[in-house]
């Protein structure tokens, strides 16, 4: 069988998730079986230079946009299936992804599987387990093939970083699909990151939704203060305006990794987890024992957090 | 313009989810069910469009307590409503509903479909991809912003890293709303009661027109997968314990 992992990068650089989308491959693969790896962006050099743990690299660029449409990357990705026949897809959960999957899905009829975690091959058919209710119910699927998947990113390890054998790649340009297309970049926007960078905070504390409103947001940000963190917070949070976006961790995000993590009623949505689950030191205050966060957390309470701040800030404040 | 905003009801997945007997499906039975999030958002995004350009909102909901948010949708704005034929006890499976929505996009002559980027029972694949695939309209997910521009839609997307991108896109499409432009609204009892008298219209399901689909053998609630240690729910008793382990790394003082 052939399977094609998507890939993605922009700015110059490859996605991480694209080294993961090729380990994917293998477990979902029995032996012979050949991994294309599946490119379409404005410079496909890093994906030169970093997929050569794939078996092929199918790579389409378009040198006159930054960020290429979801619109014409599932055009080119069809076009390659088409050519490829393969037996499996797996494309990455990622913005991109959202859109890429449903569509090939839908155009090929094929089933599809998002949210996957676990991958092993039955015969013809896939055994996936894929999250479902934000990560508290996993489900257990039997996939006939040929399929789909939208695979997490973080759910399986980096394959290794190397060159792709330039007898294995194949490259086209991508500027006439993506002059065609009915979705035109007009513009991009890259944060001002003013001074905040939690990609380098060695302390992170973090809000979600259970802080309430936004005037309570100050006794996080005081007990943040008082541990010389960073305050953060979770979508839900900043889509509030509650924090600016600069301050948002998860995947549309920042992904961060510093010493100390505190989470204070945050669930743990897949989304967010992408965003934070290797940190050295985890804990996570949640009043439900259910929360996910408690999945990754190295030391978790299941108390309300308002009373957990204020007597942790006083014995940290004293001493005591 | 009209845009046509669908709102799935889905169960709370900050309560407690229990499987059914067979271990197939969750009991729905003492399930609170709710507007998803980001339908919310797209709701919002709607009326805001409504507001900023002028359109006729057509607000669709699915799953239980379907009344109640159209309700509040015609009383933030939606100009009509309806309840879609929902299959009784099981997810909403948005692959299996986007036949019905496409038949609704098409009936109402809508320019614009809003729906949530996802939902939390998007298990085998997201409307807006299906929806925009069958009906041949370009889609986009995760906008943060929409706007109408000399007759053309605007969409601000996010992608990782905070980066955003702005596309613009040539009428009739399909936009997977992440975040509206501006936070929901809230509605007042007398905008709510009021909007109890716009009489709710029905839909009937339509074949989804997808020939197969993965088969879910077993749920299952996933195991504590860290190491990590349960500190317990007394907050003096965690504080004592979270000083001295923050101390003991190095993080008490600053
Ligand atoms: C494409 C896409 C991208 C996304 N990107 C991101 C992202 O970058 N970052 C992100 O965070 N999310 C992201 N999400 C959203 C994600 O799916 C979740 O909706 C979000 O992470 C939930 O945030 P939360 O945990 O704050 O809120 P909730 O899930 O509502 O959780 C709140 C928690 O607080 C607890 N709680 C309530 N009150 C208290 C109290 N007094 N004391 C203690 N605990 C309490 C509750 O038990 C609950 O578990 C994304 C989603 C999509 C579809
Ligand atoms: N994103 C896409 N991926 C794959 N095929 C597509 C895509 N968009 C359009 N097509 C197909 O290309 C052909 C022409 O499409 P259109 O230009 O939209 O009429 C049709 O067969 C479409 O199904």
């Amino acid at each position: 069988m052939r399977i094609v992992a998507c890939t993605e990068g922009s700015f110059g650089k490859i996605e991480p998730f694209s080294l993961e989308m090729i380990t994917a491959a293998r477990m979902a693969g029995a032996a012979g079986d050949e991994v294309v790896a599946f490119f379409a962006g404005q410079d496909p050099e890093p994906a030169v230079t970093s997929l050569g743990a794939a078996d092929r690299l199918v790579a389409a660029s378009a040198g006159n946009t930054q960020l290429i449409a979801a619109e014409s990357y599932a055009r080119l990705l069809a076009d390659t299936v088409a050519a490829e026949e393969p037996g499996l897809v797996l494309v990455p959960y990622s913005a991109n992804g959202l859109d890429v999957a449903g569509d090939l899905a839908a155009r090929t009829g094929w089933p599809l599987v998002s949210y996957v975690n676990e991958i092993s091959r039955d015969g013809d058919w896939l055994a996936v387990v894929a999250q479902v209710y934000g990560g508290k119910i996993l489900a257990e699927c039997s996939v006939p093939l040929p399929a789909i998947l939208m695979v997490n990113p973080g759910a399986f390890a980096e394959a290794e970083r190397r060159a792709v054998d330039p007898s294995k790649l194949q490259h086209s340009d991508a500027t006439p699909v993506v002059a065609e297309g009915k979705v035109r970049l007009v513009g991009v926007e890259v944060p001002n990151y003013d001074g905040v960078d939690l990609t380098t905070a060695e302390r992170i504390v973090c809000v979600g939704r259970g802080i309430g409103d936004e005037a309570s947001i100050d006794i996080a940000r005081g007990l943040a203060d008082i541990l010389g963190a960073e305050i953060a917070g979770s979508r839900p949070v900043v889509d509030s305006g509650w924090l600016p976006k600069v301050r948002q961790v998860g995947k549309s995000g920042q992904k961060v990794k510093p010493k100390l993590y505190l989470a204070l009623g945050v669930s743990g949505a897949p989304e967010h987890l992408e965003g934070m689950s290797k940190s050295d030191l985890i804990i996570a205050v949640n009043t439900d024992p259910k929360a996910p966060i408690f999945n990754v957390a190295h030391f978790g309470a299941t108390c309300d957090l308002f009373d957990l701040v204020a007597n942790l800030s006083e014995r940290l404040q004293t001493g005591r | 313009m009209k845009i046509l905003v669908v709102l799935r009801m889905i169960p709370d997945s900050a309560g407690e989810l229990e499987l059914t007997g067979d271990g197939r499906g969750i009991d729905r039975e003492w399930l609170d069910f709710q507007l998803n999030d980001f339908d919310d958002h797209a709701l919002e995004e709607a009326i805001l469009l409504k507001e900023a350009a002028g359109a006729t909102v057509v607000a669709v909901a699915i799953g239980e307590g379907s009344n109640r948010v159209l309700q509040m949708a015609v009383a933030r704005g939606a100009d009509e409503a309806i309840a879609l034929e929902a299959e009784a006890d099981g997810m909403i499976d948005s692959r299996a509903i986007a036949g019905s929505i496409v038949a609704l996009a098409r009936s109402k002559a809508a320019d614009l479909v809003l729906c949530g980027v996802q939902s939390t029972e998007d298990l085998f694949g997201q409307l807006v991809p299906y929806a925009g695939a069958r009906l041949g309209w370009p889609h986009v997910s995760g906008s943060s912003r929409l706007s109408i521009e000399a007759s053309a839609l605007r969409v601000t997307q996010e992608r990782g890293g905070g980066i955003a991108a702005t596309y613009e896109i040539a009428l009739p499409a399909v936009i997977g709303v992440q975040t509206a432009s501006k936070a929901p609204r809230y509605v007042s009892g007398s905008k709510l009661r009021e909007a109890s008298k716009t009489a709710m219209g029905k839909a009937a399901s339509e074949p989804a027109g997808f020939e197969r689909s993965a088969e879910i053998v077993a749920l299952r609630l996933p195991g504590q997968r860290g190491t990590g240690e349960n500190l317990g729910d007394n907050p003096e008793n965690v504080a004592d314990r979270l000083a001295s382990i923050l101390a003991a790394k190095g993080f008490a003082g600053v």
